[in-house]
This record gives C-alpha cells, sequence and structure tokens, in this order.
C-alpha cells in the first residue's frame, strides 16, 4: 500500500454499478454463459499482461459446485479492474493474475458475489482488497489507517462467517439427531409407499 | 430414545377412530402387526392438508418448461437461502439449467445438508429406502408431507372416475406388502374423517393363519388397496371376492398383463403410480394419454442426458425433479435415476415409455448391444406379470419370471429371436419375497 490510489467512492460506486452481464454463471462444462478465461484474457491485454496459458485454464476449469463463486468473484474483480482509473495505470509488474486467481479464491470462501455487490460493506472491502493487492491505498488515507480499516472489514466478514459455519454444523446435527429418533423412524402415514 | 404415545401418533383421535383402531388390531383375523405408527396430524396440520387437496384439485400441471413455472424463481431464491447445499454455491442462479444436477448419492452422502433452515426439526420424520444403486437413503419429510399424498392419488383416481368416499367407520386403505420383513401397523385418516388405514404384509409367517389373510381383508372391505407388483400377485392368490373401487401400484414397473389381470379381477381401476420417497407421487400411468402424466403442479420435470443438458421433446433421458411439496427436502435438478422422454399431449405433459433406474444394455450373441427397452419391446406381447433380466460376464442370461411353466416356450422363442438363436439362456421360477425387484441388470459393460 507504498502509493495512493483513487478515491474509495469511485471504485464503491463502480461495484454498484456493475452489469448484469459481469454476473452472470460462469461457463463450467455444459453449465453457464461467460467464458471468464476470455474476460480475464482481454483485461490482461488492456493492461499488457502476459497471464499465462496456465493460469488462463484456471479460469476455466472446475465444478459449478465447487467453483462457481470464485470464478464470478473473478468475473467481478474483472470489471472492477477495467475502471478506467486502473486502465491509466502501468500494471505490467502488479501482480494482476493473482488478483484474479488467488485473490478471488480468498474471497469466495467467505463471501457470495451477490453479497460483494449489494452489501455496502463488502464493496468498501472489495474496492479496498482491490487497490491493497496492487500496491495501492485509498486517496487520502495513510498507510496504517488503510490497513487497519482492511483488516477490520474482512476480520468482521470472516467472524460472522465463523459463526454461520458454527450454526450451520450444529443444524445439520440437530437434523440427523432428529432422524435418527425413534419417533421419526416410526415415520407417518402415508397413502401408498414407494 | 422413548416411544411416542398414542396422542402423539393420533392428536386428533376422537372416539369413532379409537374404535376403528381396535377393530383393525383385534379383529379375529387381524394379523400380528409388528410395528406402531400414526397420522400425526394437529388440527391445525388437517386443514392445511385439505386445504393442499383443494389447490391439486384444481391445478393445471403446465407444459414443462421453465417459462411456464411462475412459482421457480421464487423457489430458487429460497432454497439458495435456506439450505446448507445450495446456500455454499452463492447466490441462486437465474436459469436452473446453470443450477448443477444432484443425485441419489449426494442426498445419501449427507441429508441434512439438503434439508432447508426454515423446517422445524422437532416434527421431522423419515423415510428410509434401501434403494436398488448402492446408495441407502433416509429421506427427511413432515407428517404434513406424508398425509399430502393423499392429495395426488385423488387427482390420479379422478383421470379414472374414481371420487374416494371413505369416511368414518370405513376402511379407507390397506397397504399390501409381500416382504419377509415388512412395517406393519394399523392408523387413521384425519382428512378423511378418520377412515380406517392398514398396512399389513401378505406373506404368511405375520398371520395366524394363513385363510385370515383373505378373511381379514372381506371384513374390512378397504376402499383403496395399495401396494406393488409383488404383492397385488400374493392378493391375486388368496382369490379373494374383494371389491375395492381402486388399486394404486406404487415401487416398481407394473407390466400390462398383471394390469389386466387386477383390472379384470377387481372390476376397478388399477392406477400405477410413478412415486419415489424423495418427491411423492410423481405421476400415473393413463392408457388413454400413452403414458405416465405428471400429477405435481409445481414441479418441474426435466429429461437430461448423460452431460447434464436438456433432451429435446420425445428423446429420452434421465428423469430430473425440481421443486415438488416436501417442504422439509426441496429439490434442485435432482437425477432421479429413472429414464422416459417427456411430451405434451393434449396439453397435459407425459412420461412415455418410463423406465425405473439407469438403461441396461445386453449383449447379443453376435455382439451387438441392446438397450433393455428393446426387451421390454420384444416381452410386451406376452402375457409376464413379473420378471428380471440378468446377463452373466459370459454373455449367458438368466431370466427369471412369475408362472415359468406357462410362459417359458413363447418368452423362449421371443428371446432367441432378440438375442439370436445361439444365446446361452436360463429361465427359472421367480421368487416374490426378495423384495423391490431390480428388473434389468448386467455383468458386461458396453
Amino acid at each position: 500500500m507504498d502509493q495512493e490510489g483513487c478515491e474509495l467512492s469511485h471504485l464503491m460506486r463502480r461495484i454498484t454499478e456493475t452489469p448484469p452481464d459481469f454476473l452472470e454463471e460462469p461457463r463450467l462444462g455444459p453449465q453457464g454463459i461467460v467464458v471468464v478465461s476470455a474476460v480475464v484474457s482481454d483485461l490482461c491485454s488492456w493492461h499488457h499482461v502476459d497471464p499465462g496459458v496456465a493460469a488462463l485454464d484456471a479460469f476455466a476449469t472446475g465444478t459449478p459446485k465447487a467453483d462457481r463463486n470464485r470464478l464470478r468473484v473473478s468475473l467481478l474483480l474483472s470489471w472492477v479492474l477495467a475502471d478506467g482509473w486502473f486502465r491509466s495505470l502501468d500494471l505490467r509488474t502488479a501482480p494482476l493474475v493473482p488478483l484474479l486467481l488467488q485473490g478471488a479464491s480468498e474471497l469466495s470462501e467467505h463471501v457470495a458475489v451477490e453479497k460483494l455487490v449489494s452489501d455496502p460493506e463488502r464493496r468498501e472491502e472489495l474496492a479496498r482488497f482491490c487497490l491493497a493487492r496492487l500496491g495501492f491505498r485509498p486517496l487520502g488515507e495513510t498507510r496504517a489507517q488503510a490497513e487497519d480499516r482492511l483488516t477490520s472489514l474482512s476480520a468482521a466478514e470472516r467472524a460472522r462467517v465463523l459463526r454461520a459455519s458454527r450454526d450451520a454444523e450444529a443444524r445439520a446435527r440437530a437434523v440427523r439427531e432428529a432422524l435418527a429418533r425413534k419417533a421419526a423412524e416410526e415415520s407417518a402415514d402415508k397413502y401408498t409407499r414407494e | 430414545m422413548t416411544d411416542p404415545s398414542d396422542a402423539e401418533r393420533y392428536p386428533t383421535l376422537s372416539e369413532a377412530g379409537r374404535q376403528m383402531l381396535q377393530r383393525l388390531r383385534e379383529h379375529p383375523h387381524a394379523p400380528m402387526f409388528k410395528n406402531e405408527s400414526g397420522n400425526r396430524l394437529t388440527q391445525q396440520d388437517v386443514e392445511t392438508v385439505r386445504a393442499f387437496q383443494l389447490e391439486v384439485a384444481e391445478a393445471v400441471v403446465a407444459e414443462q418448461r421453465e417459462e411456464a413455472a411462475p412459482w421457480l424463481a421464487e423457489f430458487l431464491v429460497g432454497v439458495y437461502r435456506d439450505v446448507p447445499f445450495y446456500r455454499a454455491m452463492g447466490g441462486a442462479p437465474r436459469r436452473l439449467g446453470d443450477v448443477p444436477t444432484v443425485t441419489r448419492a449426494d442426498l445419501s452422502h449427507d441429508v441434512a445438508r439438503f434439508v432447508p433452515d426454515s423446517a422445524p426439526v422437532e416434527r421431522m420424520i423419515n423415510f428410509r429406502t434401501s434403494g436398488t444403486t448402492g446408495h441407502p437413503l433416509l429421506i427427511a419429510s413432515h407428517p404434513v408431507v406424508a398425509a399430502s399424498y393423499l392429495a395426488f392419488h385423488q387427482r390420479a383416481l379422478r383421470r379414472f372416475d374414481v371420487t374416494l368416499r371413505a369416511s368414518s367407520g370405513d376402511v379407507g386403505v390397506v397397504l399390501l406388502g409381500y416382504q419377509r420383513k415388512c412395517f406393519t401397523y394399523v392408523s387413521v385418516t384425519p382428512t378423511l374423517n378418520e377412515a380406517g388405514l392398514v398396512k399389513l404384509n401378505l406373506y404368511p409367517a405375520d398371520w395366524r393363519n394363513p385363510e385370515d389373510r383373505r378373511k381379514y381383508l372381506e371384513d374390512l372391505r378397504p376402499e383403496v388397496l395399495a401396494g406393488d407388483p409383488i404383492s397385488f400377485v400374493e392378493l391375486l392368490k388368496l382369490g379373494s371376492t374383494l371389491r375395492p373401487r381402486a388399486l394404486l401400484s406404487t415401487s416398481m414397473a407394473l407390466l400390462p398383463a398383471l394390469r389386466q389381470e387386477l383390472e379384470a379381477t377387481f372390476a376397478c381401476p388399477v392406477v400405477d403410480l410413478y412415486s419415489l420417497n424423495e418427491a411423492g407421487p410423481v405421476a400415473a400411468f393413463d392408457a388413454r394419454a400413452g403414458g405416465h402424466v405428471l400429477l405435481q403442479h409445481r414441479m418441474l420435470v426435466e429429461i437430461l442426458d448423460a452431460a447434464g443438458k436438456s433432451a429435446p421433446s420425445g428423446e429420452r433421458g434421465e428423469v430430473t425433479l425440481t421443486g415438488g411439496f416436501n417442504f422439509c427436502l426441496p429439490l434442485v435438478r435432482y437425477r432421479t435415476g429413472d429414464f422416459a422422454s417427456l411430451e405434451l399431449r393434449a396439453s397435459e405433459p407425459v412420461l412415455i415409455g418410463l423406465e425405473g433406474r439407469a438403461p441396461v444394455r445386453f449383449r447379443t450373441h453376435a455382439g451387438e448391444w441392446l438397450n433393455n427397452i428393446e426387451v421390454t419391446h420384444a416381452l410386451h406381447a406376452l402375457a409376464l406379470r413379473q420378471f428380471r433380466l440378468h446377463q452373466a460376464a459370459s454373455g449367458a442370461l438368466l431370466f427369471r419370471v412369475a408362472g415359468r411353466a406357462r410362459h417359458e416356450a413363447e418368452l423362449r422363442e421371443a428371446l432367441l429371436r432378440l438375442f439370436g438363436a445361439e444365446q446361452a439362456l436360463v429361465i427359472e421360477e421367480l421368487d416374490n419375497a426378495d423384495g423391490k425387484l431390480l428388473q434389468y441388470s448386467s455383468e458386461l459393460a458396453p
């Protein structure tokens, strides 16, 4: 975060204005619409970055169950990084592809892409995350301020996700126990049985 | 683990209902009931189920297109919000085709992940299936869901001009089994003013005297008999004078010869239901429609190819279900393992050529591969009640059939015409008490 970047509100507004095409389903096998590797390739061309075949392949492979959200975050990041402010920069040596790949993977583990657009705090986190991973801090902030705010935003979300995960596990346990009860085993009347 | 009380099993039981239970249990010819169960419906549940019956009776089952299912978008949003398995994938896709399909193996792995957060655990019940695919399954359900089956049975029966009339003092239904081990009990149906419900096993060991089977059934005079083809074959052997108003057949294919024999013997319609523990009654066979007519108005049926792509109208593929009425287990693109094509006939969606489980391919003596539906067609003209065909790794065929002596010559001729005159073929008698039939199997892989 050594360099001062653009205004945070500018990027947050861009995220709010994400066109529906960038929230479409990633193509994986017979499912989905958007070929994410092609979008990433176009973005890299604008920034004069060669992503390499192996990296592009990672945007085209996977399963909807495991990789859908990761690829949708990559797609959203592509929209953000195609902003005029980023395009005015020389990003040839910046970690653009790692941001689109590993960065998307990190974000996708704790937040659904819809929430990155609709929730103000997640929008802010996404905007700060993009700037930070490319070595920038929001205009008008010190490095310490920018680091603190990003850490606090992502820590709060990770804590929420952890709580939700614990709740989900407790609920799954309750369902399994309910199904194992004698009363559940006795079932209930149906006019036919399969 | 404490046993539920009768108050939990029959929350709305009246004196008339209690007397019905007593009659069913203590009848001089009653079987030895092995288990206990009940309707578990509160008065509010009864009203909910009655309202649902009206809704189902009046509903139109539309053409099976995403655009013709106005409930679908909201359903998907709800599932992606409330069901852990889907929530983990992010927000709901806008098109159903972008939702990954799931199979019995996914449900079998951990069904709890498919149960919505909104489903009340305190009243949850389960339906357990051993299955024929190697994936035993525990289905999460609810007393209201179980009671709601009747709405679809009534819809199916209306196609055959049967309106259920059983009420207080009558026996509404006897569910028949024929298995060495079978869950048996008595109950009453509150939505039919506590008409009696009996689930019994025709297997002789469940009775003090085998002759009691006929006497008990004849004295109960149930309005409906429900069962699978195996139990119906045993029912025929009893030589009873029963006159039910309808027979409901589930669980496995009902062959035309058995249907005709049942219709002639009992002088009533025999309705072959395509029903799954995972989804309830999906469709009912109606020869006038040429197949199984869909019954559920909040379910979307797709026919998918092996890659998960929608097959064009009229093309065979895997029957895949979305929606349904089990609010404890909403299905999204659930691949049933059953195969059919789907057509719109007289503005009704109809499953054509429905065959349970994945197609099995058989090798002829000349090395040509045949789909099991070709065997079905080749045997269609024969009056077979039940059969099973297995091909060993050597290519030899074992055909097991109920009533071997009567059918052997014509069967041999039909099968050798299909497989070649030199084909190794053994024909044996089928033992009915082996449980659910896996009709086709093979040790050979094409």
